[in-house]
């Protein structure tokens, strides 16, 4: 079809049309009448064929023949959803929409791609975290033009599924028992802090590590040898919000895995270590006398290596009292059982049918193959119970308001604050308050979340989860490094560079923990703190990447120191062997002399000790010789970070922890960090395009739309080049528009190598850390940016910049993205927070004792 | 709802993929007898390296023919199999870190360590998507000392469906017979399977009337949580179903399932599992895990009194410990092709259409680099693969290369497997497939 051949009266006829529609109220959310004919074909007439067609074709897009949305148009469609979104085109040169026009067009698209997609895999693209953004910040902080007409806002029902680290914390409640609070000590890891990954950063679910008295081999075989099992729920994504309800299902694969690993557990609840042990004499409280009957030869990395102590750890369950020698095998035991599994594993009472059923389940297993396999067998339905995998949100009870949204109660409502904050079951007052009805209102809500807030012995991981999802600071330790290229940062090779980007994530917990405690301007505190958490090995990883010439120096330096070092020990040592050789002299010429002899004895246990001394120093100047790095100066008072020392043995992580004050000028805040840094690198270099990204969404609430799929996103491979210049390939006409509102936010971070270290030179040429902010909706903000610093100053005192911050925690504790609707509850929530001089418990008090929180409306999953 | 075969793969991955809707297995083999490629392959991993000098016949530098080679002792027992076999020396797996093991990096071809989630999917799970459909895609068995297996009876170092996502190896024979055949059986075994079916039923039961009550959009995503359970029983009943079939293949329980000697015992009684599952049609890959991508393992069986992690600190060639284990898994190796020469398949046997991968989780050796990770194949798959030959390569090319090599005479075109383009830069010399090895 021309352009030309269009009918004028139609054109007319649909240009009539749409002005009538933009002149009609818009109710975001509401269905917008129209097919394309008469509806989008105006639309796109009148903003984009000008430069789309066939005779202007610009981008190499003619949108002439686009036609009605169909499977093989639905990624055109999609591209232009996001080109008007996020209002990149019509071009600013060009006539603008009108808000509201622009506003309808872009849900036109996204139901019309619904309903095409619906039978072809979906069309979820809105929904997704990432695009949040799409929709126009200043509509929902700033005054709505005349025309648009909210509703009062509610999110839809809806099951959540249960998070991998939810997950395993729910099941290690049945087998371990975990620290108490220490209000001494309150940095180390506790009962109700998440499960930790372990060395390597892979999570998983320990057995009867609170009752390990002593093991054999280093750490690889105590890691080997302790029963354990990877967690069996699966997250597909790495970056963001993790854990939207419309995310994740359990699939039959998972579900087979839960119900082998449901019967470990049970036999384990039952049974204790005697479940995982080769042999009975291992539970012992004196070691020795399990020595006596051990198996003989290597034992290392076999669970036979493993001595338990006698006593119980953990409160004893109905389940060992099912179980337990000699019991009889009563209805009300099976009951308890029952009872007391459905409550720790879907965080509520049974209901009597639920009860009744799962007892009748267990009868029928134990009348088949009796008590011992039926009762573990049966008992395992439990683990896979809607309730246990799936929070439920549905609002089944209570009646509708004029609106149609019904408010969360009770069970539910109680089980939403509890998770908007925690991973363990509601504790007492708040389970008092379910049952006894005091869960019904915003205001009972908000007493049960300040309540929690204030407490700091109620552990509240959901937050820094928060945290973890909004900066991306937690993946630095499985970004893999290419060796050779990470030797060039001056961090530690291998191995060593990863446990100290584990550790480095635990810090940075540690450290946002603290300035939650202040609980005073958090963002901005987030942004540009002097502060940091750090072991030993961060003076490297906070120092300064030598340049070519002090590194130089410095290895000349240290050649010389070690020269010195080696003649003196020579010298000693010749002295040493001199002595030896005159005892040797005299023992010959006096074989009988007993004090000449021993005198020699001695003397050769010296010269041993010298030359032992010797080798040890030399690996000891090899080791910790860095001449490439001007290390930290980090001194500061001793604190903990919540690792966990039961994953590899001695080999754990250590808690240990000093709060230091970072280098001055060379750091502000954890995005300088090198857990933020590394985690938004690769395996070879810095990820300006990432971290640029980051700061345009996370910080200015920007949208990029996705690479085209005619893009073949790849930097040039030339390692002459710095990454700056390597880049130029994005600096191309075709993928500047974009480009140009991610790099030059992430480049000013070229300052820090892809180790995180600072650096003032790059491929021995000063580096070049400058960048600029355009385009971010607040004029004030753009403008070029010397470095990082200066760019994170900038953004730390915008108001702009913290309202996104709070549009992304809306996102977070509501599972889903803001609508124009929840303009209000978005508001109130940067109001509270502001109010409270950024206080971050104002801000989630707010969110929670919100309507978008509350209140639940089935039709509103569109 | 998802797809049958959707659903099928996402079992493939479950626990040794427990239960699992599918096809028939004739009918599978029938409707996939077409020429060239593999329509099953099985992985054997050894633990704590593979020498090169253990395999490569002595005095063969450059790449030939090992028409007039002798094979090693080691794998002597592979001599009569040589025109099956090709040698290859050279590969590497520097970027996945196999020193102590590589883990799920070895078959994924990524980084992996000791307590490192997999990155990414395995080989082995990648190929039981594409390959001929059978009931259970992919079964994993995993070889380690008694107490191990007694302890941890399924374990996951080596195989993943992505990242995060571990599959399970099956150690305990007593478990993996009641999985694959409890259906057939008698006595106890029989009255635990109905029990288990029993119970699924009425899960699926009380989940599906669970769902009843949820909004439009998540009855969807829940309906896939009910229809996994669904899957389970169905499998359950399509395996009953054909008993007859199962029934020809299912081994004999013997003393060495509840009363083993020593842990090869439980070792040649997973082979026998793993061996009655690709000639019954149930599976299409098996990964073998012997030590279990860890670095411990036992083979007392064999008169080897040491276990653990010194086996891996000692030199393989000439090492009487060494060529004791290699010679048993070389025996194992004789079995797999013994027993699926057995069975007829279109024109010729299974074997003609199958692809052993005989390799280990640490490259060469314990503590390596991975400069040179040894891969021995045996079967051309109709004439798909080279074979009766020794390849050395230059060491430019890694092992995912191997692994896309594989995957493309399973008809999916990939020039890299678990490689990005920026890691190709650094870690291989070409793209595509490796020449060497396919015809």
């Amino acid at each position: 079809m021309s352009r030309m051949t269009l009918p004028l009266a139609l054109a007319a006829v649909v240009l009539l049309g749409a002005t009538s529609r933009a002149e009609e109220t818009y109710t975001p959310g509401a269905p917008v009448r129209g097919d394309f004919e008469n509806f989008a074909q105006g639309f796109l007439d009148k903003h984009c064929l000008e430069c789309h067609d066939d005779v202007s074709t610009k981008g190499d897009l003619n949108l002439l023949d686009l036609g009605p949305v169909d499977e093989t148009n639905a990624a055109l469609w999609k591209s232009l959803w996001a080109q008007v979104a996020l209002q990149e085109m019509p071009p600013k040169k060009q006539e603008q929409p009108d808000v509201i026009e622009r506003l309808r067009f872009s849900d036109w698209i996204v139901s019309e791609l619904q309903r095409v997609m619906e039978d072809k895999g979906g069309f979820t693209a809105h929904l997704d975290p990432n695009k949040g953004n799409f929709i126009d910040h200043d509509l929902l902080f700033g005054p709505l033009p005349d025309g648009i007409k909210l509703v009062p806002t509610s999110s839809p029902t809806r099951i959540w599924r249960v998070t991998p680290q939810e997950h395993i914390t729910r099941l290690n409640e049945l087998i371990n028992i975990e620290p108490a609070f220490d209000p001494e000590k309150p940095g180390l890891r506790t009962r109700g802090d998440v499960v930790p990954t372990n060395h390597g950063g892979e999570l998983k679910l320990y057995f009867g590590t609170d009752r390990i008295l002593r093991w054999e081999g280093g750490t690889v075989a105590y890691a080997t040898a302790v029963k354990s099992i990877p967690v069996v729920l699966s997250s597909a994504r790495k970056t963001g919000f993790e854990n939207y309800p419309d995310f994740y299902t359990v699939n039959s694969a998972e579900a087979t895995q839960i119900l082998d690993l449901a019967e470990n557990i049970l036999r384990y609840m039952a049974y204790g270590p005697l479940s995982i042990v080769g042999m009975p004499e291992q539970i012992t409280d004196d070691p020795k006398t399990y020595d006596k009957v051990k198996p003989p030869g290597d034992l290392r990395g076999l669970p036979t290596a493993i001595v338990y102590s006698t006593k119980v750890a953990r409160e004893l369950t109905p389940v060992y009292e099912l179980m337990k020698e000699g019991s009889e095998f009563t209805d009300q035991g099976l009951r308890d059982a029952v009872n007391y599994l459905f409550e720790a594993l879907t965080f509520r009472p049974p209901s009597t049918k639920e009860s009744d059923d799962y007892v009748i389940l267990v009868k029928d297993s134990v009348a088949k193959v009796g008590k011992e396999d039926g009762v573990f067998m049966g008992l395992s339905a439990i683990f896979l119970d809607r309730d246990a995998l799936f929070r439920p949100e549905l609002a089944e009870t209570g009646k509708a308001d004029e609106h149609g949204r019904i408010m969360l109660q009770d069970w539910e409502l109680g089980l939403a604050v509890n998770h908007a904050l925690r991973y363990l079951k509601p504790d007492e007052a708040l389970h008092q308050a379910i049952t006894e009805g005091r869960m019904r209102t915003p205001e009972d809500v908000e007493r049960e979340v300040t309540r929690m807030l204030a407490d700091d012995s109620i552990r509240k991981p959901r937050i820094l989860r928060f945290f973890r999802d909004y900066f991306d600071y937690d993946l630095g330790g499985y970004i893999c490094k290419d060796n050779a290229a990470l030797g060039k940062t001056g961090a530690p090779a291998g191995t060593a560079h990863y446990s100290a980007m584990f550790d480095a994530t635990a810090s940075t917990d540690r450290l946002i923990e603290l300035i939650l405690e202040e609980d005073k301007d958090v963002l901005k505190q987030l942004l540009t703190t002097q502060q940091v958490v750090a072991t030993p090995r961060d003076s490297t990883y906070f120092g300064r990447r030598l340049t070519k010439e002090e590194s130089e120096a410095a290895m000349a330096a240290k050649k010389k120191a070690d020269q010195a070092a080696t003649q003196q020990e020579q010298a000693e040592l010749e002295t040493g062997k001199s002595k030896l050789a005159a005892l040797e002299a005299q023992a010959k010429a006096a074989p009988e002399d007993k004090q000449i002899k021993k005198a020699l004895d001695q003397q050769k246990k010296a010269v041993e000790a010298m030359k032992n001394k010797i080798k040890a120093a030399a690996r000891t100047r090899r080791d910790n010789a860095n001449v490439n790095v001007a290390g930290a100066k980090l001194t500061g008072p001793a604190i903990y970070a919540r690792v966990s020392r039961r994953s590899f043995g001695a080999g754990s992580m250590k808690p240990e922890r000093i709060l230091a004050t970072a280098p001055e000028g060379q750091r502000l805040g954890i995005l300088t960090h090198p857990s933020w840094l590394v985690s938004q690198s690769d395996a070879m270099d810095n990820h300006a395009i990432h971290r640029g990204i980051w700061i345009r969404t996370r910080l200015l609430g920007g949208g990029i739309p996705d690479v085209p799929i005619t893009v073949n996103a790849q930097l040039p491979d030339e390692p002459q080049n710095s990454l700056r210049e390597r880049m130029r390939v994005t600096r191309e006409k075709y993928c500047w528009t974009c480009h140009e509102k991610m790099d030059p936010l992430g480049l000013p971070f070229e300052m820090y190598n892809h180790a995180g270290l600072f650096r003032t030179t790059e491929l021995d040429e000063p580096v070049d850390a400058s960048g600029e902010i355009i385009d971010s909706g607040d004029p004030e903000l753009d403008g070029p940016v010397g470095n990082a610093l200066e760019m994170i100053q900038k953004l730390s005192e915008s108001e702009r910049v913290e309202q996104v911050f709070v549009r992304h925690a809306f996102r977070f504790w509501m599972g889903r993205n803001e609508t124009l609707n929840d303009a209000p509850v978005l508001q109130a929530a940067h109001k509270a927070y502001r109010d409270n001089g950024g206080s971050m418990n104002a801000l989630i008090t707010s969110l929670v004792t919100s309507d978008a929180f509350l209140y639940r409306r089935e039709e509103d999953k569109k | 709802m998802i797809s049958r075969r959707k659903s099928l793969q996402t079992l493939a991955s479950g626990i040794g993929a427990a239960f699992g809707s599918a096809l028939f297995p004739e009918i599978s083999r029938a409707a996939s007898a077409s020429s060239g490629g593999p329509k099953r392959v099985i992985f054997f991993m050894q633990n704590q390296g593979f020498e090169p000098a253990t395999c490569i016949p002595a005095g063969m530098v450059n790449s030939g023919s090992l028409a007039k080679a002798v094979l090693p002792e080691p794998i002597a027992a592979l001599e009569p199999f040589k025109e099956k076999l090709h040698i290859i020396s050279g590969l590497h797996g520097i970027h996945t870190s196999p020193s102590h093991s590589a883990f799920f990096g070895a078959l994924g071809g990524y980084r992996g360590s000791d307590g490192v989630a997999p990155s990414g999917p395995t080989i082995d799970y990648e190929l039981s998507k594409v390959l001929p459909e059978t009931l259970l895609p992919h079964l994993c068995i995993g070889m380690d000392s008694m107490e191990n297996m007694k302890a941890k009876p399924t374990v996951a170092n080596l195989s993943a469906r992505g990242a995060g996502s571990p599959i399970f190896m099956h150690s305990n024979p007593n478990h993996l017979y009641q999985m694959l055949y409890g259906g057939i059986s008698s006595g106890e075994i029989r009255s635990h399977h109905e029990a288990c079916s029993g119970m699924l039923d009425r899960i699926e039961q009380m989940a599906s009337a669970e769902g009843k009550a949820l909004p439009v959009a998540d009855r969807e995503r829940y309906g896939e949580f009910v229809q996994g359970f669904n899957d389970m029983n169905d499998l359950r009943e399509r395996l009953n179903g054909a008993s007859d079939h199962l029934r020809k293949f299912a081994p004999e329980v013997d003393d060495r399932y509840n009363n083993p000697e020593f842990e090869t015992d439980w070792h040649d009684t997973l082979l026998d599992l793993g061996v009655s599952a690709l000639k019954s049609g149930i599976t299409s890959v098996l990964t073998i895990g012997s030590g279990r991508g860890e670095i411990f393992g036992s083979w007392k069986g064999l008169g080897v009194t040491e276990q653990g992690h010194n086996l891996g600190h000692m030199v393989q060639e000439n090492n009487p410990i060494w060529i004791k284990i290699r010679q048993y898994n070389s025996r194992m190796l004789v079995k797999l092709m013994e027993e699926l020469e057995s069975v007829p398949e279109g024109s010729g046997t299974m074997m003609d259409n199958t692809l052993i991968v005989y390799t280990s989780n640490n490259a060469d050796k314990q503590h390596t680099n991975g400069a040179n990770w040894p891969v021995m194949l045996l079967g051309n798959c109709n004439g798909a693969f080279k074979t009766g030959c020794f390849t050395q390569l230059d060491g430019t090319r890694p092992i995912n290369a191997l692994y896309a090599s594989i995957l493309k005479t399973a008809g999916v075109e990939v020039d890299r497997f678990n490689m990005s383009e920026q890691m190709a830069a650094k870690y291989d010399s070409g793209s595509g497939p490796l020449k060497e090895i396919l015809v």
